[in-house]
């Protein structure tokens, strides 16, 4: 019994789920479908200005994610360092990503599995509120990314060495302005989502976030469990798999053999101890508490994140708007490969290039965070559906929908 | 005639589904969710019914062959077809593996399981079915898209832009990148979406594809002043690789 016969509906990109109880025996495939547009092929051939750019265009959601590890890879193999400056309006660009990643999937995506909703004109005709609430968080995150990178989808000026154009101090100022004028409203996405009746299903897993040794994992950083694995970004060959599936264009990503977690679950579980005050504090006062093995509650990781990097870009613009000044861009300073990470808002992304001498992408290796969840999401699959493998098809197809869409899943990036 | 709640639906095929997040940014998106009726639009809602649709919008490039059925299908459903993005209009970014050999570029990433993987060789969605309108970019400019949603509701299709992303460059006020030496597509590149490549810094990388008789042999000839003939290739064949004169602006098909 395949559960889908049509692509699963709201979740980004198109996948199904196979389920089959064959001679007593449970049969769960998660069966990505997405069109392989074989971007390392694509990438190879191309300027090292040029991939950002095209790069971003694996995911029209985390567009911000996809952009930010090409330019660290390529810098770090063609032996560019970059300002404390550019650092910080990246990160900037990742914090604004996450918020209007995060607001789409919670709102947009996942919110109609516990209200019941249908149709988006529905949502729009029961909760308009909410539906306005996410347009204003939307909005000031697109405002940011727009003005830091030159557009809401793709951004444009994110380059090898920096920004081909930096923002004025004003703009800065606005920005802060329009974090602080959304606050309230995170604060109550997060209550909304805290108040939620989350299925009750737990399994034991491995969570792997970035660690930059100080910060809430957001850019750069050692790759880090909670089982104790502790190393390098560069060496992410000697760890991470990529399996190739017969079902699915998208490759199924093991850590050592087994499936592992990335995402706001894997960020929150591992370092909710270095999040903003704000953030600190309502995870302090809510009943569900973090380290969880319940998947389910990626999604009120999620809106606490949307707290805390919130917090975290009121924080960037307000310095920059005072300490922002003209930069030349460092070039490059040698041909050879680079890895670059980031925490894209569905989890670690990792990009490697080797570039040579004249400039030019000879090898391209990427693992989406969507590719690494894939093994962990078809094991929680085949437990969930196990435990309620009596139960109606409807109810089955139910839960796991919703299960599917708590991970947050991005089929475009997993095949890329 | 005005349509009243026409009846829309949202497809998308192989792509990163920018453009959707696009008309999601609209502003007017508040506007749009009272005004029309989302029969089919799997991105953001779980019951979809086909049904005659007033227009679909297709997103995406036809990678498999379910996706060569499914619209064939959505043109006998609607009367209105719009190709939304560079990727329906053009082929998109995922039609540059059309130039370097499918075959090879499927074995450079999935190695010895390239035969265990389905990609056609890539056409614009025109070459498929019969398209109506043509919504351009990589991503659509939200301005597009509301100017064809507001024509629409008043019961007509958009006017073509007429202009280059020049014309959208010069109101801006932006230095001209090709008078510093820089090559820069705007001059033959389909106007209309506020050219926020050059206002940030970037020059025009022609994603919107070229605009109707563009002066495209004087362009090559003083891209041939500035730029190498491998960059005046990377510079077309990138966002909207299958757009006439584009594909072909570096030389012979290779």
């Amino acid at each position: 019994m395949i559960i889908y016969d049509e692509y699963v509906t709201q979740i980004e990109g198109h996948g199904r789920v196979h389920f089959d109880i064959k001679d007593g025996k449970v049969e769960v495939r998660l069966e990505i479908l997405e069109g392989s547009r074989l971007f390392e092929s694509l990438l190879r051939g191309r300027r090292a200005d040029e991939v950002p750019q095209m790069s971003s265009r694996i995911c029209g959601v985390c567009p911000i994610a996809h952009n930010l590890a090409a330019v660290q890879a390529l810098e770090n193999a063609m032996g560019i360092g970059v300002s404390e400056q550019t650092r910080m309006l990246r990160k900037l660009m990742i914090s604004s990503q996450i918020i209007v990643s995060h607001t789409l999937h919670l709102y947009l995506l996942s919110a109609a599995d516990y209200l019941g909703i249908n149709r988006l004109s529905d949502l729009y005709v029961k909760f308009p509120e909410v539906v306005k609430r996410c347009v204003r968080m939307r909005g000031v995150g697109n405002k940011c990314i727009e003005i830091v990178s030159g557009r809401a989808v793709h951004p444009i000026n994110s380059i090898p060495g920096g920004f081909a154009k930096l923002p004025s101090k004003k703009d800065l100022e606005k920005l802060a302005k329009g974090f602080k004028s959304i606050m309230g409203d995170c604060i109550q996405t997060f209550n909304l989502f805290a108040s939620l009746n989350y299925p009750e299903f737990e399994r034991v897993t491995e969570y792997l976030a970035l660690d930059d040794g100080e910060h809430f994992p957001a850019y750069c950083g050692r790759l880090v469990t909670n089982k104790g694995l502790n190393v390098e970004a560069k060496e992410y060959r000697n760890y991470l798999t990529e399996v190739f599936k017969p079902y699915s264009t998208s490759k199924f990503c093991v850590l050592k053999g087994h499936g592992f977690r990335v995402g706001a679950i894997a960020r929150v579980n591992l370092f909710n101890d270095r999040l903003n005050p704000v953030a600190k504090q309502l995870l302090k006062n809510c009943p569900i508490k973090f380290p969880s093995d319940n998947p389910f509650h990626n999604n009120l990781a999620q809106a606490l994140e949307i707290v805390h990097y919130a917090e975290e870009a009121i924080k960037i613009a307000e310095e920059l708007s005072s300490t922002l000044k003209d930069e030349e861009r460092p070039k490059q300073t040698r041909a050879g490969i680079g890895v670059g990470v980031v925490e894209a808002p569905r989890g670690t992304l990792i990009h490697e290039y080797t570039v040579e001498e004249s400039g030019i992408v000879r090898e391209a290796n990427l693992i989406t965070p969507t590719g690494m969840n894939t093994t962990n999401l078809e094991e929680d699959l085949y437990t969930l559906l196990t435990a309620n493998r009596d139960k109606p098809k409807e109810h089955l197809k139910r839960v796991a929908e919703m299960l599917f869409r708590a991970y947050d899943p991005c089929l475009s990036c997993s095949t890329h | 005639m005005i349509w009243t709640k026409p009846k829309v639906a949202i497809f998308d095929l192989t792509d990163c589904e920018g453009c959707e997040v696009q008309i999601l940014n609209s502003k007017f998106i508040e506007r749009i969710l009272e005004s029309v009726e989302f029969l089919h639009f799997r991105f953001g809602q779980r019951v979809n019914r086909w049904e005659e649709f007033d227009v679909a919008f297709i997103e995406g490039a036809v990678i498999t062959s379910h996706e060569l059925g499914l619209v064939k299908k959505i043109r006998e459903y609607s009367k209105l077809v719009v190709a939304l993005g560079s990727c329906a209009c053009f082929g998109g970014i995922a039609a540059l593996n059309n130039f370097i050999g499918i075959e090879e570029a499927k074995k450079y990433v999935y190695g010895e399981n390239a035969d265990k993987i389905e990609i056609l060789y890539i056409k614009p969605l025109s070459e498929i079915i019969r398209v109506d309108f043509m919504l351009r970019g990589c991503p659509i400019a939200p301005e597009d898209f509301e100017r064809l949603v507001s024509d629409l509701l008043a019961g007509r299709i958009s006017r073509e832009h007429t202009r280059p992303v020049c014309m959208d460059c010069k109101s801006k006020g932006n230095p001209c990148f090709l008078l510093e030496g820089i090559a820069c597509a705007g001059p033959v590149t389909y106007g209309g979406c506020g050219a926020p490549c050059p206002s940030a810094g970037m020059p025009c990388d022609g994603c919107r594809g070229p605009l109707e008789e563009p002066q495209m042999s004087a362009e090559l000839e003083l891209l041939k002043k500035i730029a190498s003939k491998d960059d005046v290739i990377r510079l077309f064949r990138k966002f909207a690789p299958l757009a006439p004169l584009f594909r072909e602006a570096g030389g012979e098909d290779r």
